[in-house]
This record gives structure tokens, sequence and C-alpha cells, in this order.
């Protein structure tokens, strides 16, 4: 319990540096840091399949695509942040989590959430036969994606 | 089991709360993207612990799994176009983008 409370808490810490620090390959490494603690958080919890996907697709793909746009894109120093913003993000940050700390016990009995039940099966069984919609939608937005990256990054032909 | 259904849900909502201050404060586009997969993590680690907590893990890790795959997607896609804005406006500021001349 303490173990995965530093943990969460280490993943809250890195996804804010993520946001706020200037350097945007800071910002992408500390993105990919948290997504391997939130890789660990779901290994320990039972789920080692989301576990491996988070941590070898976000942490590793994901932070690699971020860095070749930042590469491509000259790191986006001409872009001039509001100052402000450094102020007053931490102050409302805190004061969420005050609030959060406060009201989120009283929500817990009325957020609607399906009733506690044992599943039967292994995790294969569950994502084949019970999810097998989720993977045809799986199948068509990879699909989907493929082409929006082929049409983002076509040539023009002679004709135009 | 409910202080631990607990402190997963205070966390994930720390980590949308932080992502949506992002998309509210900063102008680099890269930046606002990075602040999208944080508010995606906060989901994710909802997602799961929600499952973790009502004892059907399995069909969380695979609803997870599947936002996990829509992520790269949509990450590929929004990547792709971040670039080509760059190449048009030679600049990464969001509100070049709301002057809309031609």
């Amino acid at each position: 319990m303490v173990l995965q409370t530093a943990l969460l808490i280490g993943l809250v810490i890195f996804s804010v540096l993520a946001i706020l620090l200037k350097d945007l390959l800071k910002s992408a490494i500390a993105l990919a840091a948290a997504s391997l603690l939130l890789g660990i958080i779901f290994f320990r919890m039972n789920a080692p399949y989301a576990g491996v996907f988070e941590i070898s697709v976000v942490a590793g793909l994901i932070t690699v695509l971020f860095i070749l746009t930042i590469a491509l894109t000259g790191a986006g120093h001409d872009v001039r942040e509001s100052k402000l913003v450094n102020w007053v993000f931490p102050l409302v940050f805190v004061a969420f989590i005050v609030i959060d700390a406060l009201v989120m016990k009283s929500l817990l009995g009325k957020v609607p959430a399906l009733p506690s039940g044992t599943e039967a099966g292994t995790f294969g069984d569950v994502l084949w036969k019970g999810r097998t919609l989720d993977l045809v939608g799986q199948i068509a937005v990879i699909l989907a994606g493929v082409f929006a990256v082929l049409a983002l990054f076509r040539k023009r032909d002679k004709h135009d | 089991m409910t202080n631990t259904w607990y402190l997963y849900l205070f966390f994930a909502a720390a980590l949308v709360f932080a992502g949506l201050l992002g998309l509210l404060g900063k102008r680099n586009l890269i930046k606002l993207f990075i602040a999208i997969e944080v508010i995606g993590k906060g989901i994710s680690l909802l997602l799961l612990s929600t499952g973790f907590a009502k004892a059907s893990i399995l069909t969380a890790q695979a609803l997870v799994i599947t936002y996990i795959v829509i992520e790269v997607s949509l990450v590929a896609t929004a990547l792709a176009l971040i670039i080509n804005i760059y190449r048009q406006t030679k600049s990464l500021d969001i509100r070049d983008l709301a002057k809309l001349k031609g």
C-alpha cells in the first residue's frame, strides 16, 4: 500500500513536470517516466497485460514519436508561454488537490459503477470472446490512423 | 477495498485536472498534446482501478488495452498534423492558428 501510494505520487509529479517543464525534450522524457510508473502500478494491480502495453507502447513508441516530432519541428523555441501560468498552475493544482481530498470520499458511493462480480476464465477468454467487437474496432482504428498519416504526408503529383 | 479505490480515484482526478490546466494555460501545440496524454493516463488509471475494486479486472484490462491502441493511432495522426502545421506556419504557437487568412 505504501509502495503503491509512492508510485501514484511519482506518477502525478512526473505528469505535472511533463506539462510544466520548458524544454520539450525533458517534457517528453517526464511523460515516458510517468507511463513507466503507471505500467508498474498496473502490474501491481494484477493487470500484467495492461502493464506490458503501457510500458512498451506508451512509454516506448509514443515517446519515440514525440521526440521525432520535437526534432522535426525545431523544439518550438519560438513559442512564448504565458509567465502567469507558471504561478497560477501550482496554486490552482494544490487547491484542487485539497478539494479532491475532501470531496472524493463522499463521491465514492454515488459514482455509478457496475456491481461487483467475480469473473470466470482467463484474460484471453474475456478479450477474444467477451470483447470481440472491441478488437474489430481496434483494427479499424489502426487502419484509420495509417491512412490518415499517409494522407497527411502525401506528396504533390505532377497534375496538381 | 474502498480505501484503495478512493486512493486511485483521488490520483486519477488529480491527473485529469493537471491535464485540463495544461490545456487551458499552454500555447505550444506539442505541450497541449502532452496535456491530453496526461488526461488519458488519468482515465486509464480510473478504468483499471474501478475494475480492480469491483473484481472485474479482466474486462478493465481489455478496455485499457483498447484505449492504448486508440491512443497510439490518435498520437500518430495528431503529430503528423502538428508537423504539417509547422511546415505551413513555421511556428508551434496555437495562437497562429487563430488567423485563418489563406
